[in-house]
């Protein structure tokens, strides 16, 4: 712990506050220009994505550290400028603006709200900025953002749904029925899943829709049809606590479906609170293993000590402070991806910013590493969207213990935009 | 194009001010607790307390005590001046430094330390803003340097400037866009700084007391307190009572001064309210996927004015009615002084969240201002950490300890409307005064306990 803390000392003092200029250590001496490369970060620090945007800052200090402890970028140093969004689309528009024209970075990246990246990303190119988004949603490679939007960092949404339908239709049941905020987050889950269900063979036979602002739910549990084999469910919000110890009530003693959740609804949250016994067995997506598996690779391990996570998924620090694990990957990878970009596009400076797009929608994926702790990945210059694998967890004794990895081959649907195609 | 995966969000955790702290937990766990039986016997206990306060006078808090008197003198000036170097110092923090709310110490020093920090411990030591100002010295100074002895007639409006500074203030704080921004806090608070410090040079130091809304905020807030420190012919009295007690011995509020506590009264449940999913659905905001301040500043705008005017008219309201049903006049300067342990007790309970969150950030920040490793507090270096919110022990002790702060709070002001109007009265004039304290109590509860999405 000790460790780790003095760790975080030394990487803040490199990162010098307000972008105040670094010292440059005699490594970075022998690039053309020493000058930094400054990256700028939209933080969702305050506002609804603010317990998110604590752990991606933290990942990505821990990142910059590492990076520049290697050499930096094309033998320059590199800096983050952080700045907050207040997860709001006007504001995140704003902060593009700001990052770009007045501090001048080369490129953004970091968010993660898809309202916010869809609010933004017009702007990114429109000053013809790249705009690496850590989002998972299908906002990029469904086509709707434009050619300077990438997600190279982390899956989407619809990938995902997609890929675990074969797993849960051959090892919990055919028969599904979907519990789901009804809103355009848990329609995304309803259509992606309730399609990849049925190409399997597999059959819903039962939706359960909630109102967002609902906050009890005993009275929709009846609606979950008795010849369920499955129950999905995506609930999120502060009622989910309340959600789980309801679905528990209802089925008391007696036998209860199979169920599979997303871990989106307890990112952050300690699975051994009192009142989540009864996910005892149950299963999880995971973008990324929150309790340390007995495989992992020293990559795996390396990327947990340099955020400071223990093998349960917290803090170093307080082993109740439970991280956004499953997606703060995404930091990290993403920062990996900038410098291999960079590096391949000879980067010097903004003008090379469309060499930077182009070198990286030249990419096609990248294996198990120091820079993608996560895993193998593919990337699809087309849609600037990466594939990787994908874990389902269950758990046992309250931690996520990995019973199924997805071949990223699962995950794959039918392109919806060819970006390259499309004029800078 | 649908949104999806980046909503994901479990964890609302908001951690400035306006962004809805005091209840915004990851899934809540007080949302799991018993809150209807939390309810009925908080409304329960102030109810009692109001009909066995009416009868009873043994239930009556005695006088506070002198504890030591001395001479007034300029005195403490030197604070003020410290103060204003360290304003300087922010103000450049704000301009130039990290552009990182959390990190930048103009941010966490304004929103954590004098908005809830310095009242709460106010609230036990009494008022510290009145030496702590970075008014008070340099207006001193420069009136002594120019010569310029006079007034211009500010003092007649009386606290009017500070209502109009309060109003400006909670606009600012819960609906403009970017209160936190480190740049935005620095135009703000250097521009009000400049128009209070010529209107302070022109009318005078004393002005200030009256005349700017945080030195008002805080001499109210602080009235709870059990120490107290006020001027009497020449002296200064440092004095001790119950908590409440130094109500008892302050004058009755003017009318602008009754529009001061209505409207922090207003502001601080608005505040509350305007996080909830209540609220959320009242507007059409989904409450699990908030667009964001840009979007509901108009209709917040209008919410903030309807809560101010909702609270004038309740309390008035109840004012008449008790006149009307026991043909009774219950004055309103007098009165209205209860209601000013409510505001202290709301204040500290809605803000114990964001004191124990955003308050990390402040000490990380003053240990470690440049972020070079420095530790100037003395603290290892630690990561900010949250884990406590997910704590059922540590969240049920917090949510029992603001429950016995809104419920005492609220005991108290029945007690106190009771006992400070002068002479005596029937109970059926302070009868819908009593019932609207017993709803504004359940009203405060239920704010702290309902599930919040902004």
């Amino acid at each position: 712990m000790s460790q780790s803390v003095i760790h975080r000392r030394s990487l803040l003092a490199g990162l010098a506050a307000g972008g105040a200029a670094l010292a440059l250590p005699a490594r970075f001496a022998s690039a053309q220009s020493a000058a930094p490369i400054k990256l700028g970060f939209q933080l969702h620090r305050t506002g609804i994505g603010a317990a998110y945007g604590r752990w991606y800052e933290r990942t990505a200090q821990a990142a910059l550290k590492r990076l520049n402890d290697a050499g930096g970028i094309n033998g320059r140093p590199v800096e983050i400028l952080f700045e907050d969004d207040g997860t709001d689309p006007k504001r995140g528009s704003e902060v593009v603006e700001k990052l770009a024209t007045q501090a001048k970075c080369d490129l953004i990246f970091g968010p993660l709200f898809s309202h916010v990246v869809i609010g933004s990303a017009p702007r990114a190119g429109e000053l013809k900025i790249p705009y690496l988004v850590c989002s998972e949603g299908f906002h990029v490679a469904s086509g709707a953002l434009n050619r300077w939007a990438m997600q190279p960092g982390i899956s989407d949404v619809r990938a995902q749904c997609t890929s675990v339908a074969p797993f849960v239709t051959q090892n919990l049941g055919k028969k599904v029925t979907l519990i789901f905020p009804d809103y355009a987050f848990g329609h995304d889950h309803r259509d992606y899943f309730s399609a990849a269900v049925k190409a399997q063979g597999g059959e819903v036979v039962g939706m359960v829709a909630i109102p967002p602002s609902e906050t009890s739910f005993t009275r929709y549990f009846p609606r979950i049809p008795r010849e369920t084999e499955v129950i999905y469910h995506v609930m999120i919000g502060p009622a989910v606590l309340t959600f789980v110890k309801e679905l528990g009530q209802f089925y008391g003693k007696r036998a209860r479906p199979e169920i599979f959740g997303f871990i989106d609804s307890l990112e952050a949250v300690d699975l051994n609170s009192p009142g989540l016994e009864f996910l005892e067995g149950t299963h999880f997506w995971e973008g990324h293993c929150r309790n340390l598996q007995a495989d992992a690779t020293e990559h795996e391990k390396a990327y947990r000590a340099a955020v400071g996570v223990d093998d349960n998924g917290a803090s170093v620090s307080d082993a109740r402070d439970v991280s956004t694990y499953g997606h703060m990957f995404s930091v990290w990878e993403t920062l990996s991806v900038i410098r291999q970009g960079m590096e391949a596009a000879g980067y010097q400076g903004v003008a090379d910013r469309q060499k930077f797009v182009e070198a990286v929608e030249a990419m096609t994926g990248w294996e198990e590493s120091a820079d993608h702790p996560q895993g193998r990945k593919v990337f699809n210059g087309r849609t600037h969207q990466v594939f990787a694998e994908q874990a389902i967890s269950r758990v046992e004794g309250g931690k996520l213990i990995r019973v199924h990895k997805t071949a990223i081959e699962d995950s794959f649907y039918p392109d919806a935009v060819d970006y390259t195609t499309q004029s800078f | 194009m649908q949104r999806s995966g980046g909503t994901l969000l479990t964890a609302a955790l908001a951690i400035l001010p306006g962004l809805a702290l005091a209840c915004a937990l990851p899934p809540s766990i007080v949302m799991t607790l018993p809150i209807s039986h939390y309810l009925a016997g908080a409304a329960l206990t102030v109810a009692l307390t109001a009909l066995m306060a009416g009868g009873a006078a043994w239930l009556r808090l005695p006088a506070p005590m002198a504890l030591a008197r001395w001479p007034a003198g300029s005195g403490a000036d030197w604070l003020s001046y410290l103060s204003f170097l360290i304003f300087l110092a922010l103000l450049l923090t704000g301009y130039a430094g990290p552009r990182d709310p959390m990190h930048n110490l103009l941010t966490l020093v304004f929103w954590a330390g004098i908005w809830v920090a310095l009242p709460l411990l106010s609230l036990l030591t009494g008022d510290l803003w009145g030496a702590l100002n970075p008014w008070r010295g340099p207006v001193r100074m420069l009136r002594l340097l120019t010569g310029w002895q006079g007034r211009i007639g500010l003092s007649r409006l009386g606290a009017w400037p500070a209502v109009a500074g309060l109003a400006g203030f909670s606009w600012f704080q819960i609906v403009s866009l970017a209160p936190e921004d480190p740049l935005i806090l620095a135009q703000a608070a250097g521009a009000y700084w400049l128009v209070i410090f010529v209107a302070a040079c022109l009318e005078g130091e004393d002005w200030l007391r009256e005349g700017e809304f945080l030195h008002l905020t805080f001499a109210m807030i602080a009235r709870l307190a059990p120490l107290h420190l006020s001027t009497e012919g020449g002296q200064r009295v440092l004095s001790l009572g119950w908590p409440g007690a130094h109500i008892l011995t302050a004058p009755p509020l003017s009318r602008a001064t009754q529009v001061f506590v209505l409207l922090l009264l207003a502001a601080l449940s608005f505040d509350g309210l305007q996080a909830t999913f209540f609220w959320l659905g009242l507007i059409g905001e989904n409450p699990l996927e908030f667009t964001g301040r840009s979007a509901v500043q108009g209709v917040n705008t209008l919410g903030l004015i309807g809560s101010f005017a909702l609270t004038a008219a309740l309390i008035y309201g109840a004012l008449a009615l008790g006149r009307c049903l026991s043909g009774e006049v219950l004055p309103a300067g007098p009165v209205m002084l209860s209601f000013l342990a409510i505001a202290a007790g709301y204040h500290g309970a809605h803000y114990l969240m964001m004191l124990l969150t955003a308050g990390q950030y402040l000490l990380l920040a003053l240990n470690d201002p440049l972020l070079q490793g420095d530790a100037f507090l003395g603290l290892e270096p630690f990561w900010v950490s949250m884990g406590f919110l997910t704590d059922r022990s540590v969240m049920t002790a917090i949510w029992n300890l603001q429950f016995a702060l809104i419920v005492g709070v609220h005991a108290l002001a029945v007690m106190l409307a009771l006992q400070i109007t002068p002479g005596r009265r029937s109970g059926l004039a302070h009868l819908p005064l009593s019932v609207l304290m017993v709803g504004y109590t359940i009203f405060g509860l239920w704010l702290l306990s309902s599930p919040t999405g902004v």
